[in-house]
């Protein structure tokens, strides 16, 4: 049996979409039914919840183009969310995943939202973590993109110096790998910040009630990035779904309520 | 050499804490402002301008920074078009150029083109158009441009600034960023072709395709020419080299901080403390992450700057810069007219540069300094300067022909499908 501390073996692919203008780079792990993962604005990092449903499921985890190491300037060859949605849209069809789950944190939740708003037959249940995509002018969402690397930890952890928080945190100690990571984060929120910059609101709240598929929504409560007054407005605008809220956690609940998380989700899997 | 004087509108009655409680743009409340405080800083400004244009300088120059306490210039084309009219009325040869509009931010950028054509005719033809990608925090959080489009937003602007100027009839422009079903601008420019400048900091791309089209190349130098200075312009030549083209000074303008007093003494007397005003305040209250937003800046680029950040000089330490380290760095270059003078001959002709803008007015400076630095390096400083190229073979064609100039078309991308209108 996996435990917390194991990874399970994940081999790579790449799938070429949009006209062979961008070959999305994806992680595979584990077995069973398919499951797609949606990362967040810092790019794709592989972690104990993506290594807990690869024990349940085939989980495909797509790097969003643009953030693959050594293929920066695939971000180039898109322009609009709608056509971001558009090529996940093909990637699922390429990769032959039929009524997958999807799940998506933060930026990828917005995207896996989009997603299950235009396609409404594609996934099979929805689980949202933290996303962004809607605003409310009394809770303004934080400009994570903007704001120095040095108050990052405290935007996003409830608990920054906590050990989950400091194990997401880590870098490299070699200097020559930890510039890379630097300049890969760095990147990746350019890239992520193309579909979210000034505002991150392309109108999703106008498709949100095209959702069909079952949908849990996760939030922390002490959410800095995206309030957890947002919850209750995903909720509201996605019929039937089930909202849970973690106390004590800021807006990566995966690393910071990883326990609640997981049963959460595997709950509502069934 | 051209000279021209270089100005920047800074609020000049910030309280002296502010550094420790403040950023100098973007969120830097308006409240520490008042009206008068506003008024004068702008006024004084404009009139200084103007005092050089009456001094002999070769142009007035202003450039472009939106939300910002060091610069409350959301526009330079609103103080050139005052200047153009002014300076024709008075009947003063004296080139007008707004060094920096900012095409990377620009949301329209036909009225762009449409500004610099009516400054052009204002002037008789005397503008000198300054273009510039922009500042990071400029084009994206005070303009809302994604900072990974900033520059592809330039490349495009840029073409369709180019065109709107050079053609004749008519077209329609299908850009990624603009569309617009007929581009006919009334009026053109008077200039048949407008010496264009590119303002850099020392992106190789930048310089290379400024070498490659016949763009006059801008370094504004705010972090330390002594630092800075032998890199940048060893590389600009170095790229010069390669793209094959002559090592003419008249494509490269350079911009230096300058305070001439009667001695060296009497310069750091009356200017230090303006200076650390102006570079603490300033400079040192732009926090590097609004400099570089993510996206901004090409994953290449951040990789090279992270090993070796060397081309940003002093930026680091300028919160709490004294006016001897500014000086030191070559950030400022202050002194006596004969010590301002040597250095700045001897760094012109060492790095090849065949116009240079002086700042000659900064941060809490009084008017009255201001005038002062202004009228002593036009009578002392400036006519030992003007003829250092005077004796070589080179030609300046980033200059309107009015003003001595004999510009040249800028050439279109290597890669592009437009065919020049003539």
């Amino acid at each position: 049996m996996t435990t917390l501390n194991d990874t399970p073996t994940i081999s790579e692919e790449s799938v070429e979409v949009w006209n062979g203008r961008i070959a999305i780079r994806v992680k595979v792990a584990g077995a069973g039914s398919p499951l797609l993962y949606l990362h967040p604005a810092a790019g794709l990092a592989w972690d104990p919840f993506l290594s807990h449903l690869a024990e349940r499921y085939t989980v495909y985890a797509p790097e969003f183009p643009g953030t693959s190491v050594g293929d920066p300037h695939a971000i180039h060859q898109i322009d609009t969310l709608g056509d971001v949605v558009l090529a996940y849209e093909e990637l699922v069809r390429k990769l032959g995943l039929v009524k997958p789950v999807v799940v998506g944190q933060s930026f990828g939740g917005m995207v896996a939202a989009e997603l299950a708003s235009t396609f409404p037959d594609l996934p099979t249940a929805l689980v949202l973590l933290d996303p962004i995509g809607l605003w409310l002018d009394q809770h303004p969402i934080a400009n994570w993109v903007a704001t120095p690397a040095d108050k990052l930890p405290e935007l996003l952890f409830h608990h920054p110096t906590g050990p989950a928080a400091q194990a997401a945190l880590a870098l490299p100690e070699d200097p020559e790998q930890q510039r890379a990571a630097i300049a890969g984060l760095v990147w990746a929120f350019g890239c992520t910040g193309k579909f979210a910059w000034p505002i991150p609101d392309r109108g999703l709240r106008n498709r949100l009630h095209r959702v069909a598929a079952r949908t849990l929504i996760l939030w922390g409560r002490n959410d800095k990035l995206a309030d957890v007054a947002y919850a209750g407005e995903f909720a509201n605008a996605i019929t039937g779904s089930k909202l849970a809220i973690f106390d004590d956690c800021g807006h990566i609940p995966q690393v910071e309520k990883y326990d609640l998380t997981v049963q959460a989700v595997d709950g509502f899997l069934g | 050499m051209k000279i021209s004087l270089f100005a920047q509108a800074p609020y000049r009655y910030l309280p002296e804490d502010f550094e420790q409680n403040h950023e100098s743009v973007c969120d830097v409340p308006y409240s520490l402002t008042t009206r008068q405080g506003v008024y004068s800083s702008i006024r004084d400004f404009m009139d200084e301008l103007m005092f050089g244009a009456r001094s002999g300088f070769d142009a007035v120059a202003v450039t472009e920074h939106g939300q910002s306490s060091y610069d409350m210039v959301p526009n330079p084309d609103l103080v050139a078009s005052a200047l153009a009219y002014m300076t024709e009325a008075e009947g003063l040869d004296v080139a007008i150029y707004p060094m920096g509009r900012s095409l990377g931010k620009s949301r329209e950028p036909l009225r762009v083109a449409e500004e610099y054509a009516m400054i052009d005719v204002m002037s008789g033809g005397r503008l000198v158009p300054g273009l510039v990608v922009g500042l990071s925090y400029d084009s994206s959080i005070n303009n809302g441009v994604p900072p990974i489009e900033v520059r592809k937003r330039f490349d495009e602007n840029l073409e369709l600034v180019l065109r709107a100027w050079r053609e004749d009839t008519p077209f329609a422009w299908n850009g990624k960023f603009s569309q617009y079903p007929m581009v006919n601008m009334w009026p053109r420019p008077l200039q048949q072709d407008l010496p264009t400048w590119i303002t850099g900091i020392g992106n190789p791309n930048t310089m290379q395709m400024c070498l490659e089209r016949g763009f006059g190349f801008n370094y504004l130098s705010w972090f330390g020419a002594k630092l800075t200075g032998k890199r940048i312009f060893d590389r600009f030549w170095e790229i010069a080299d390669q793209v094959g083209v002559p090592r003419n000074p008249y494509r490269l303008g350079f911009l230096q901080t300058v305070a001439v007093s009667e001695t060296d003494e009497r310069a750091e007397q009356e200017y230090g403390e303006h200076l650390e005003y102006a570079f603490r305040k300033g400079l040192g209250s732009i926090p590097m992450e609004k400099l570089a937003l993510p996206g901004n800046i090409d994953i290449r680029g951040v990789q090279a700057l992270l090993k070796d950040p060397a081309d940003f000089g002093l930026y680091s330490q300028m919160k709490t810069v004294t006016y001897r380290d500014l000086v030191e760095a070559g950030v400022v270059v202050a002194g006596s007219p004969s010590t301002v003078r040597d250095h700045l001959l001897e760094f012109c002709r060492d790095y090849g540069i065949g116009n240079l803008h002086a700042m000659l007015g900064f941060g809490s400076l009084p008017r009255h300094l201001v005038m002062k630095n202004i009228q002593l390096f036009s009578e002392e400083v400036l006519p030992h300067l003007r003829d250092l190229w005077t004796d070589t073979e080179h030609e300046h064609h980033w200059w309107p022909e009015r003003l001595g100039g004999s510009p040249s078309t800028p050439q279109l991308p290597a890669n592009t499908g437009m065919v020049a209108a003539r």
